[in-house]
């Protein structure tokens, strides 16, 4: 592979990188004949990204190695060739990218402004594709906002919070923290936030539905948003019934990111809901702020008698405490998972679709 | 103490006596050598040297010549005292570090001699601080024996190139190779990390070199954990040189401008690491 | 019990803000009492919160277009909530441009105070966020707990200099020393000291002039105090460096009293509001 891209998109390149380095650890990076695509996955393969950056991102793109080749490194030594993205717009004119697989090495040489070279020689190793298996083009709900919209939206939710559930109805989406129901965390604030469909660009649920993901990721998606920020790109949001994985894409003619996020499975899913539907429900915020009826929001209630909230100690299921024993970092309540399509490099196959794949293996344990 | 009573007790028993306007064209470039705690102040007619020194592999001077001071009144040819430097940063800027236009704070400084402390009078907007650090007997600092008439290669940047090299460095990369030479690649650094390895190549015509006299092609390496330390001068300074003399030593001077254009350098000293492999 | 409140002033909003995040540096945890007139942040000392102890008084009107409250009966007409300033600090946060904030009593999965903030939105339709702070109500047989502390008989009632000039002082002390000693006199002098083995420190503010507090009882120890001689207290570094937050409340008036090696009490001032923090000095 030999390629060249120039003044902005080096910066966007940057930020691919930097917004993929937010997710995973390594770096999958594979040249196929319509383009260079950019892959990353976390620890417990909750999140996936991707980027394909066509041939006419570049002013040179050549792909001399046929079909096949893919290789891996850790993210951090791509970010160190682009460390400063503020810099990197003033000073960075040309960046090429030269992959020489007999020496295993990539390299990045950037040619900067004042006749400066940088070259970073990275060791590499070779890896099986990775490719997780979601058919955005299938989902019922699609949204699409202007990326500050959902960058604003997060901004609400406290940084320690870890997942949170987002609803929608025909006219509008609803963000909850989703709190557990131990003691600890009766003790949290709960938030809620309430997009009118008026402030997207794209509403389209065809089916009303609740699903629960990891805010973390959401942030780490972050990555997809500031990307889409700086690159003024709309970002869509594609998502079916729970379980199913939520994908943030940002699109455009010379370039596709697609952010796969799980979300809470069907089972334990309906748990929580059950949950919450013992408890008194609150009417939504939207006409609870229009309402200024003083009474139907003023409570009656004792000093004595402030015995804690009402039984909610529902058994959990059995695969939320397998993984909560597992001690994961992040998404342990996630039991499924929407990977596990690790193909093999001896058998692998140009197919990106990758159809034979165990799509939902529901063990998440194989990584290599 | 009120000002004027401060200016007798002072000026009485001093050996060093100095005065600032504004302190900050003193704690900037003190902050930047403040890698080590201990710092060995010398002053002489030309003014204050500042030095702090790292493994016996390290040694960074700040020069501040008499000029910058409003008042420098030395009673002796030369006075030396060790003090603690993070202790003398934080007594400086006990105002706050804020950079607002119209706001300064204004320094005195006293030293009675061996075994007195180090007396500061801070004023700023009528307030005043008096600081009293203990002084030690100050260590004879290091020789690196760093003539120029020994130096093989020279080239003098503007600083901005590179600050930018210097805050991109592989800090996995345990040493800083330097190489300079009259041909290709003439100034390059370069690293060798967990992930592979990076170079900087600076072209002699390049437009922020201004100065290139490289006799004999030379690469050394230099600890990174040593060099690093000099990243703080390097970001205040406006131009740089670097030397290495036929032992492979390292100098770095830096040419800083303060806020209201005073001039002062900031000097290193590094020894080249001893294994030297050859790739 | 109920209450409900609104606010649409931007710059109330921003005040409020700016109030509650420094009480949220002060404590995790405090009270806060409703009344009709009033909302009280209070913190009585206890040695697990190291002694200090906080009292802020704000007056309703001055921050609340609405406020409506039913207290625990007519005839002990407040409501006493335990509540992690905190919360409420981010929960205002992120209604920082917000066209209306609401404030209620509500009871949710536990008893909260919800805050609602109706946003401005991309659309014709508002944006709302709305927060639920879990609470704890507190009976009334604790309520003697959190009455107004009595200015204590002090030797020297001082004004304090711009909080923020002090506030550089000590955060640059707090990296020297974890004690300090604050003393002042009668002649408006106040010093600021640290003392280690590498270094002393002392800071000197002069005329700050000495608040006039009048026939009040508290004066009797200042009136028999030399004029001269400063009173001292050695605190906690810390301590002193938090209440030094409040200076974004920008207060009017800020003073000290001191009681000699005892107490260090500190009061912030302004119309609508009151900050008073007590520090006790340590040996």
């Amino acid at each position: 592979m030999d390629c060249v891209a120039t003044g902005g998109n080096v910066k966007v390149l940057a930020k691919a990188v930097h917004s993929l380095s937010r997710i995973g650890e390594d770096l999958y990076l594979e040249p196929l004949d319509d383009g260079l695509t950019l892959r990353t996955v976390n620890s417990s393969r909750s999140a996936f990204a991707c980027f394909l950056l066509s041939p006419l991102f570049f002013q040179k793109f050549h792909v001399s190695h046929g079909r096949g080749f893919r290789c891996k490194m850790p993210i951090k030594s791509v970010q160190a060739v682009f460390r400063s993205l503020s810099s990197l717009e003033r000073t960075v004119e040309k960046c090429h990218i030269e992959l020489n697989s007999e020496k295993s090495r990539l390299t990045f040489t950037l040619h900067c402004k004042h006749g400066l070279l940088k070259t970073h020689n990275l060791s590499f190793q070779d890896c099986e594709s990775l490719q997780a298996v979601f058919d955005k083009e299938r989902c019922a709900n699609v949204l699409q906002a202007q990326p500050r919209l959902l960058v604003d939206t997060v901004l609400h939710f406290p940084p320690s919070l870890e997942e949170v559930k987002a609803s929608v109805t025909a006219d509008r989406l609803l963000l909850k923290n989703h709190v557990e129901n131990d003691a600890d965390q009766a003790k949290a604030m709960r938030t809620e936030l309430c997009l009118s469909s008026e402030e997207f660009l794209h509403f389209s649920v065809s089916a009303p539905t609740s699903i629960t993901f990891c805010l973390k990721e959401l942030r780490v998606s972050d990555g997809v948003l500031v990307f889409a920020e700086s690159t003024d790109l709309p970002v869509s949001m594609h998502f079916d019934e729970p379980g199913s994985p939520v994908v943030l894409s940002v699109t455009d003619s010379v370039l596709e990111a697609n952010f796969v996020l799980a979300t809470l499975s069907e089972d334990s899913h309906c748990n929580h809901d059950n949950g919450h539907k013992k408890r008194p429900r609150t009417p939504p915020p939207a006409d609870d702020f229009m309402c200024d009826d003083m009474d139907s929001y003023l409570i009656a209630m004792e000093t004595s008698e402030m015995a804690g909230p009402s039984s909610r100690t529902e058994p959990r299921s059995s695969s939320e405490r397998e993984q909560e024993e597992e001690q994961r970092p992040h998404s342990k309540k996630f039991c499924s998972f929407f990977f596990g399509s690790v193909l093999p490099t001896s058998s692998q196959t140009a197919n990106q679709t990758l159809q034979n794949q165990d799509v939902l293996a529901s063990d998440s344990e194989d990584e290599q | 103490m009120p000002l004027s009573t401060r200016s007798q007790d002072g000026d009485e028993g001093c050996v060093l006596a100095a005065a600032l306007d504004n302190v900050r064209n003193l704690s900037n470039i003190l902050k930047a050598i403040s890698f080590k705690d201990h710092a060995v102040f010398t002053a002489t007619r030309d003014g204050l040297k500042v030095t702090v020194e790292d493994s016996k592999c390290l040694q960074a001077n700040a020069f501040i010549q008499t000029d910058v001071f409003q008042e420098f009144a030395l009673r002796e040819e030369s006075v030396g005292f060790q003090v603690n430097l993070t202790v003398l940063l934080d007594c400086l800027a006990i105002f706050g570090c804020s950079s607002a236009p119209g706001v300064s704070t204004a320094l005195r400084m006293c030293y009675n001699g061996y075994g007195y402390p180090l007396t500061l009078y801070l004023e700023e907007g009528g307030v005043v601080t008096v600081c009293k650090i203990n002084t030690q007997e100050p260590e004879e600092p290091i020789d690196f024996d760093f003539c120029s008439t020994n130096v093989t290669n020279k080239v003098i940047l503007q600083s901005e190139s590179l600050k930018e090299a210097f805050s991109e460095l592989d800090m996995t990369s345990e040493v800083l190779q330097i190489t300079m030479s009259p041909s290709q690649p003439f100034f390059r650094l370069s690293t060798f990390g967990n992930s592979g390895n990076a170079h900087y190549d600076y072209p002699k015509d390049s437009d922020m070199m201004e100065l290139f006299q490289c006799t004999k092609t030379q690469t050394n390496r230099y600890k990174m954990s040593l060099l690093k330390s000099s990243t703080k001068a390097l970001a205040l300074s406006c131009k740089a040189s670097v030397r290495t003399d036929s032992r492979g030593f390292l100098s770095l001077q830096y040419l800083v401008r303060s806020d209201d254009g005073q001039i002062c350098f900031v000097e290193y000293y590094c020894c080249p690491d001893e294994e030297v492999d050859e790739e | 019990m109920k209450f409900r409140a609104k606010m649409i002033d931007l710059g109330c909003l921003n005040h409020f803000t700016r109030v509650v995040n420094t009480i949220a540096k002060l404590t995790k945890s405090c009270v806060l009492r409703l009344t009709p007139d009033n909302l009280y942040f209070v913190l009585s000392g206890k040695v697990a919160n190291g002694g200090v102890s906080m009292w802020c008084e704000l007056l309703q009107v001055n921050f609340f277009d609405e406020y409506q409250m039913e207290g625990l009966s007519p005839e002990a007409n407040e409501i006493c909530l335990e509540v992690a300033p905190e919360n409420i600090s981010r929960a205002l946060k992120t209604a920082q441009n917000a066209k209306a904030v609401k404030v209620k009593l509500t009871k949710k999965h536990c008893p909260c105070l919800t805050l609602s903030a109706e946003l401005p939105s991309l659309s014709s339709i508002s944006r709302v966020v709305t927060h639920d702070i879990p609470v704890e109500v507190i009976p009334r047989r604790l309520w003697h707990e959190f009455k107004e502390p009595t200015v204590p008989d002090f030797d020297v009632s001082i004004y304090l200099p711009p909080l923020k000039t002090m506030k550089n002082v000590v955060d640059r002390m707090k990296n020297l020393s974890n004690i300090l000693v604050l003393e002042a006199n009668l002649g408006g002098e106040m010093n600021l000291k640290i003392e280690t083995d590498l270094v002393s420190v002392t800071t000197h503010f002069k005329d700050l002039g000495n608040p006039p507090w009048g026939d009040s009882a508290s004066q009797s120890r200042s009136q028999s105090w030399d004029p001269e001689a400063m009173a001292h207290a050695r605190v906690d570094v810390r301590k002193l460096q938090q209440f030094l937050i409040g200076q974004q409340i920008n207060p009017s008036k800020a003073m000290c009293n001191i009681v000699h090696n005892r107490i260090v009490h500190l009061i912030l001032l302004q119309e609508d509001m009151s900050l008073q923090y007590f520090i006790p000095a340590v040996a």
